[in-house]
Parts: structure tokens; sequence; C-alpha cells
């Protein structure tokens, strides 16, 4: 393991992030691989949302969050795309007056090279055809399935290292669902994406899952693969439902 | 011809009904760029720039300055302007809205209001309250510089070339505006501000830049639309914006606050109530006529109340 070693993509050590007086991260501490696939767990108010907002620097933030070294805490949200970071937010994450194409221009925002932004548009068009089929209607117009994998693909055009994810299920019908998740897998086996989800489904999130991690008002409780978590009975009773 | 009461007889008399309408649409045609001047900082911003009158009036007075008193091109002049306008637009973001930005919503509106006083005060201290010998004419406007189009009826029909002027200068800055905001990356991004300000940041967009940039343009249209007003009425005080910027707040009401399309048609249909509606009725004089286009607009806003094209806000979450 890469917890003392540095060699994590990214590292999160003595993670403090507070809403004005309201403490919600408290000395977080976790890492994500490069290459692998990161689930964070947790109940409603646990501070999940908030992890993936502290790493992107969307939230007062103290402590430390390398990637690949490199300190995120202190920079401005903005330089995120820039440094290899993708992030779905929860809900809407795309922009309901653009169309489905100028989302996907604008997700390559922080890239200069033209025309291997027109041939990513085309291959995340063969990934969710349903995007080529709606290219010129406006982003606002797509069913809520569509629009997350508008998201997902918009965050992908900035050729990101890391793809943070949060509650990429939220609000879906289960067989759409089963496809995003099945589209998040092939993300990561073929195009070597490293994922970090924070999801409310937990029997889905640890199917694609290497790791994952418990979070309990704002610290990390529980740790480990997601073959051993899934067989924690307290994980199971919790999270997973049986 | 057929008398009815509280109608204009002469109304429907054809040439005069064109002269009528040349007037309303070059009226309009400015009304429409202090609805896109309210509109490209809305759109980003959410606020109202009540001194967006002010600062078009203020800028006018400098080109009056570099081509009356320095002698300078009236057109280079106002190349200067708009430029330095754009620079100065961009600070009052930067240097006096920002600040207030998290403080309250209603901030930075009170601040701009501040902006209002501060400037037409400060342009009545320097330039005194009397009115001054408009700007030199960017367009030709001397009585006989004009266009004869129906000559053989009584009155004749004719466009003045600053007419002309006004709606050909309005197209190219609305033909301009929409390809920087279509075809451009810098466009694109703004408006991908618009439409969601956190995704923008998300995908590196540095969104308080482009909220600058929505100052600057609003800055640089309304200091174009204050010169070319100031010789269309051939009027300059310090008080001559007061007006145009209401009719140009009513243009982006009735058009709808957060589109571009919307600002022209509201504009050019708030020209055309303010003149047709005292030409038409007897019963209405031009002091009506603000009456008359609120009137309008009270009528469109009860069954579209996003306005004729400004797209149903849905609360987020």
């Amino acid at each position: 393991m890469s917890v003392n070693g540095g060699t994590a993509m990214l590292q999160l050590s003595g993670l403090n992030a507070a809403y004005g007086p309201v403490q919600v991260l408290r000395g977080l501490a976790l890492h994500v691989d490069e290459g692998a696939v990161v689930v964070l767990l947790g109940a409603n108010g646990a501070g999940k949302t908030t992890t993936i907002r502290a790493i992107c620097q969307m939230v007062d933030t103290k402590g430390s969050a390398l990637l690949d070294g490199v300190e995120l805490v202190g920079k401005r949200p903005e330089q995120m795309a820039g440094l290899g970071i993708a992030h779905v937010p929860q809900g809407r994450g795309t922009f309901p007056e653009l169309t489905v194409e100028e989302n996907l221009e604008v997700g390559a925002y922080v890239r200069k090279d033209r025309s291997a932004i027109k041939d990513d548009i085309e291959r995340w068009y063969t990934l969710f055809p349903r995007l080529a089929e709606r290219r010129t209607q406006l982003a606002g117009s797509l069913s809520g399935g569509e629009q997350q994998m508008l998201a997902v693909a918009r965050a992908l055009m900035s050729r990101p290292r890391l793809l943070l994810l949060d509650e990429p299920s939220l609000g879906l019908a289960p067989l759409i669902i089963r496809d995003l998740f099945a589209k998040f897998d092939e993300l990561n086996n073929v195009e070597g994406v490293t994922m970090f989800v924070v999801e409310q489904n937990a029997n889905l999130a640890l199917d694609i899952a290497d790791r994952a991690y418990v979070l309990e008002a704002g610290r990390v409780v529980l740790t480990g693969s997601a073959v051993d978590l899934r067989a924690d009975d307290a994980v199971r009773q919790a999270y997973l439902g049986f | 011809m057929l008398a009815v009461p509280g109608i204009e007889d002469n109304f429907f008399t054809l040439t005069l009904f064109f002269q009528n309408l040349a007037n309303a649409l070059a009226n309009g045609a400015v009304y429409a760029l202090m609805a896109l001047t309210v509109v490209m900082i809305y759109k980003t911003t959410g606020h109202l720039n009540f001194a967006q009158g002010e600062m078009a009036m203020f800028t006018t007075f400098i080109v009056f300055v570099l081509a009356v008193e320095q002698g300078l091109n009236v057109w280079l002049a106002i190349g200067v302007v708009v430029i330095a306008a754009m620079i100065v637009g961009a600070a009052f973001e930067r240097f006096l809205i920002q600040p207030l930005e998290n403080r309250s919503v209603l901030a930075p509106v009170i601040l701009t209001l501040g902006l209002f006083f501060v400037l037409n005060g400060g342009a009545a201290t320097i330039w005194g309250t009397q009115p001054k010998q408009p700007i030199p004419a960017p367009f030709p406007g001397a009585l006989a510089d004009k266009i004869d189009v129906i000559t053989d009826r009584s009155p004749n029909f004719f466009i003045t070339y600053k007419a002309l002027g006004v709606w050909i200068t309005v197209a190219v800055l609305v033909i301009l505006l929409n390809l920087l905001l279509k075809r451009t990356k810098l466009g694109l991004a703004y408006r991908a501000v618009a439409a969601n300000a956190e995704s923008a940041l998300i995908v590196g967009i540095p969104v308080k830049r482009m909220l600058m940039l929505g100052w600057a343009l609003a800055a640089g249209i309304g200091a174009i639309a204050g010169a070319i007003i100031a010789q269309y009425r051939n009027v300059l005080d310090f008080n001559f914006m007061g007006a145009v910027l209401l009719f140009g707040f009513a243009a982006a009401t009735l058009g709808g606050f957060d589109s571009i399309m919307g600002a022209v048609v509201g504009g050019l249909l708030v020209g055309i109530v303010e003149t047709f509606a005292p030409a038409l009725f007897t019963f209405v004089g031009n002091e009506l006529a603000l009456v008359m286009v609120l009137l309008v607009i009270l009528i469109v806003l009860y069954f579209r109340p996003q306005g004729l094209f400004g797209s149903k806000r849905v609360e987020r979450v």
C-alpha cells in the first residue's frame, strides 16, 4: 500500500473542511492509487460531497490534499481542471442553455489541441450514442439519465487523470444506472481513468471498485478492499441492506 | 376618411406612417443597445446595473471633449472612449462589485445606484447643467442629408442618414456580439458561466474574469449607444441618458432579461410603441409614451412572465 510511500495519485491527510461555523470534515485521510476505482460510502451528512468539494477547493479547506505530490489546498477551484482533475457534481452538472456539443466543447476548455478535441467529442459520442443523436439539442432538454451521461462525457473531455463522481446514480432509473456503471467500468479498464466515487448505491459502487472507505461524521471509520467491505457485517447492514 | 373618435386620422397616411416607423426603429435600435448592456451584465451576475445610462452619459461627454474641444476625429474619439469604457467597466466589476458579491444580493445593486449619483453629479460638476452643443456628427446630420423614398405625396417620406447610421451601427454591433458569443471560445466560456457558474469553475473557466467581461462589453456598448443617441436626438446634458436607460430596461423586461435576441426585439418594440401610441391616439401625448410602453409590457408579462425570449429559470436544488 502506498499510504506512507507517497506514490498514490491522490493523497488526503489531516483534511478539515467547514461551511462557515459548521465543521464537516475532521482530519480526513485517504488515498487513491493510479488506475484504481475508490468508493466513498457513508450516511447522509457524513461529509461525502464535502470531501469531493474539498479536493476541488470549493469549500474552505485546511490540511493537505496532494495530487501527484502537488498540494491542492490553497489553489483556486478553476485551476483543478488544468491539474488533471475532472468533477461530475451531484445533480445538474451540465450547462442547460448550451447544446450537447457545446457542453462537450466547454469541457475541453483547458485544452488547446483543437483537432484532438474534435476527435475526443466523436469518441465519447461512440461511447454514449444517445448524446450523438442529441448533439444540437440544448442540454436542458435532455432526460436525467442523458444529462448524467453528458456530465460524465463533459468531464472526460478535459482528458483527466482523476475523475471525481458525486452520486452519479442519484435520481436515475435502475436500468440506466446499471448502464452508466458499466460505462464507468469500461472507462476504468479500457481508458485507465482513475476514479473516486461517492455513491449511495453501495452495491453497484462496490461492483466496480477496487477499494472503499466508510465515512462517519467527517472521519474515515473503515477501509479495505471492495471484496472485504462487502463481506463486512456492519457495512452490509448499514449500506448494502442485506 | 372615416373619423373615429380618439384616433388620429392622418396616422394612416402612408408616408407619415413610414416616417413614424423610421423614427421608431432608430430610437428602438438605441433602446436595444441599452437593453443589451443590461442583459450582458444580468446573464452572468444576475444584477441590474442602474448606472448603465450614466456611464454612457459620462463617456459621451468625454467623446465631446475629445472631438469638440480637442478636435479629434469623432470616430477616433468614439473608438478611444469605447476601449477606455470597457477597461473602466471591467475595473468597476473587479474592484467595486466583486468585494460585495458575497455580502448580499442587494449590495451590488445599491452600489450601482450610488455609481449613478456619482457619475450624474460628477458630470454636472465638470461640464455644468446646461445642455452642450451635441457632439459632431458621426453621421451626416444636416437637413439635406437624407434619402428621398416617396416624394410625390405630402408629406414626403425620407430616411435621414443619421437614422440609417443608427440602424447600421446597431445591426453591426449585434452581429459582432453574436459572433463573439456563438463562434469564439471566449464567448462559449461567457455563456457557460451564464448557464452554470459552478460547473464553469469545474471545467477551468476563470469565472470572475467572465463577469468582468460582461461589464466590459456592457460599458463599451453603452458608450456607443450614448454617442449615437446624442447625435440622433441632438442633445447632450448630464441627464440625457436617464430616460433612454428606462426604455432600455423596459426593452430588456419585454424581451427577457437573459436573451440577446429578446433585447433587440424588445428594444425595437418599445421604440415602435413609444412613437406610434401618441401618433395613433389623440388622447395620448408624448408624455404618456412611457406609460403606454409599460402597459404593453404589463400585458406581455401577464402571459409570458419570463419575457418574449427569456428562458424559464428552473430553481436549482
